[in-house]
């Protein structure tokens, strides 16, 4: 036996070229949602402005729309202060278990048919797993700061994440019990055999428990207790500065992103159009699936902005109400419905 | 709770009526002033930067060095120093204003009788040090030629009521002043 043939045995160019092909599908997933990340500042930015009648951000480029590379370049070189009686390195630490928690989520998010990075047969699972992790971050961070805001913050936030969980993971259950799978690809081609196209009408009450857990998921209006800038100046993250802070905003915004992409492909029907639109337009099926995934993301989101824009922040005590008292038993009726209804079916 | 008031808890009425507003605003105009790209006019008889009125027979200030202006002025900030002349007339050395302490109440406008001190329209004097705010007579004279010019006097006439040509209070005003006697 070679060296050769003991390095590479029979069989692993093919692992070799597996191998480098998740690294170019690892590489285009993140600098797209990084793009994306980067850019969904600015369509907040002109979506809430739009809608308070202001002009959002202008100055920068044709109507401001380099303004996100600005603020990164700002981010980027901006002096990071670590405060005196932090846990060190707790500190440096907690971010980057926010980001990694969001970035590896997208690890199995079909964008379109056959592009997933991890076709996965937990797929649905590991998206809850992560964010759960995430939440550990957010604590860590609240805790490393050393200071009362952070770590006000801080427990907020956790207390808020753990609650909206459960209602998340329930309101799921409808949709893994019609697919008969929690792989995401296989939900997504379970919808497009269904007749209504998309499980958002079955779900209906699913999908509504879904998109309020996504967004007090997310941490967002009207659900941002954790940064209420009226009691807590900004919540955990006050004490970051600079590329942390920043790791922190990307985090927050691949969440959003992570949320949209899951409602999309457990209840808009992923990358496929109802067949009864296909009928009735046939020339929509020459658009590519990636468009039509795209676009279901872009609405979630923009509905994230729209909320944002109308409603005001809850109260502590209305938001754990909403919480266990509404959508927690919202979505245990929608599983015993679900049920009922396909053991009559079957 | 009647039936209309549950129809509205569970559907979220109010909530969803609120997000057809914010849609609705989605699609109109905004209503900002881009400031420094978009200027906006003065409205007339806006009271900005001073200046001293140039007599144009003369060339010089009209200001007689009276010192009205300097005895009405609520924070104080006019400073006139006057000398003799060789035909015994009163001569107007300097006549200053501290732009920064002046409230912008034209008084000094009202009182004087030559019509002689007015606030021009100009807002936009911002600068990086206290000399420059501090304006002598000289610089007054310029803010004239600048921003009021010769159209200055109609402009002045009409909106500030000066002494100099109307001496009394226009019919039915209310009148600060303490009655005599």
């Amino acid at each position: 036996m070679t060296i050769f043939e003991f390095l590479f045995p029979p069989g692993s160019f093919d692992i070799f070229l597996n191998i480098i092909i998740i690294l170019i599908k690892i590489a285009v997933v993140i600098g797209v949602v990084m793009l994306h990340v980067a850019y969904a500042t600015y369509f907040e930015r002109k979506v809430i402005g739009r809608m308070q009648v202001r002009m959002g951000p202008m100055e920068v480029g044709p109507h401001g729309l380099l303004q996100p590379i600005a603020d990164m370049l700002k981010l980027f070189f901006k002096e990071d202060i670590i405060p005196e009686k932090a846990d060190k390195t707790v500190f440096y630490i907690a971010p980057l278990i926010s980001l990694m928690a969001a970035l590896s989520s997208l690890a199995v998010i079909p964008f379109y048919e056959g592009f997933v990075v991890a076709n996965i047969n937990v797929g649905l699972l590991f998206i809850l797993a992560m964010s759960s992790l995430g939440s550990y971050g957010i604590i860590l961070s609240g805790w490393a700061s050393n200071s009362k805001y952070a770590f006000l913050g801080g427990l907020r936030s956790s207390a808020q994440v753990i609650s909206y969980e459960i209602a998340m993971g329930l309101s799921l259950v409808g949709v893994m019990m019609m697919a008969g799978s929690m792989n995401l690809s296989e939900i997504v081609k379970a919808q497009a055999e269904y007749p209504a196209g998309i499980y958002a009408i079955p779900q209906i009450l699913g999908f509504f428990v879904f998109v309020v857990a996504a967004i007090a998921e997310t941490n967002r209006a009207p659900f941002d207790l954790p940064e209420a800038e009226s009691e807590l100046v900004a919540g955990y993250f006050v004490e970051y500065s600079g590329m942390r802070f920043a790791l922190f905003y990307a985090a927050e915004y691949i969440g959003m992103i992570i949320m949209g992409c899951l409602a999309a492909a457990c209840f808009l029907g992923g990358w496929t159009v109802p067949k009864y639109i296909l009928a009735i337009l046939p020339f929509l099926k020459y658009v590519p699936g990636i468009v039509w995934f795209v676009m279901k993301v872009y609405f979630v989101i923009f509905f994230y902005y729209w909320i944002r824009a109308t409603l005001p922040r809850y109260r502590y005590d209305q938001l754990m109400a909403i919480g266990w008292k509404l959508l927690i038993p919202l979505a245990l009726a929608n599983i015993l419905f679900t049920g009922v209804i396909k053991i009559m079916v079957e | 709770m009647t039936v209309q008031e549950l129809f509205k808890k569970i559907f979220f009425v109010e909530i969803l009526k609120g997000m057809a507003l914010t849609l609705s605003r989605l699609f109109t105009k905004p209503v900002t002033r881009r400031y420094p790209k978009e200027k906006r006019p003065a409205q007339l008889g806006f009271r900005g930067l001073h200046a001293l009125v140039r007599n144009p027979a003369t060339g010089d200030a009209k200001c007689v060095g009276c010192g009205l202006c300097a005895a009405i002025c609520p924070s104080r900030c006019i400073y006139i120093y006057t000398s003799e002349g060789p035909d015994h007339q009163k001569v107007v050395d300097r006549y200053e204003i501290e732009v920064l302490r002046c409230v912008y109440c034209a008084f000094c406008v009202e009182a004087c009788p030559f019509g002689a001190v007015v606030l021009t329209p100009h807002y936009e004097y911002a600068d990086y040090s206290r000399e420059d705010f501090y304006m002598t007579k000289e610089k007054l004279l310029e803010n004239w030629d600048k921003y009021m010019g010769e159209k200055g006097f109609e402009y002045f006439d009409k909106f500030w009521n000066p002494k100099s040509t109307h001496f009394t209070t226009p019919e039915g005003q209310a009148i600060w002043r303490r009655k005599s006697g």
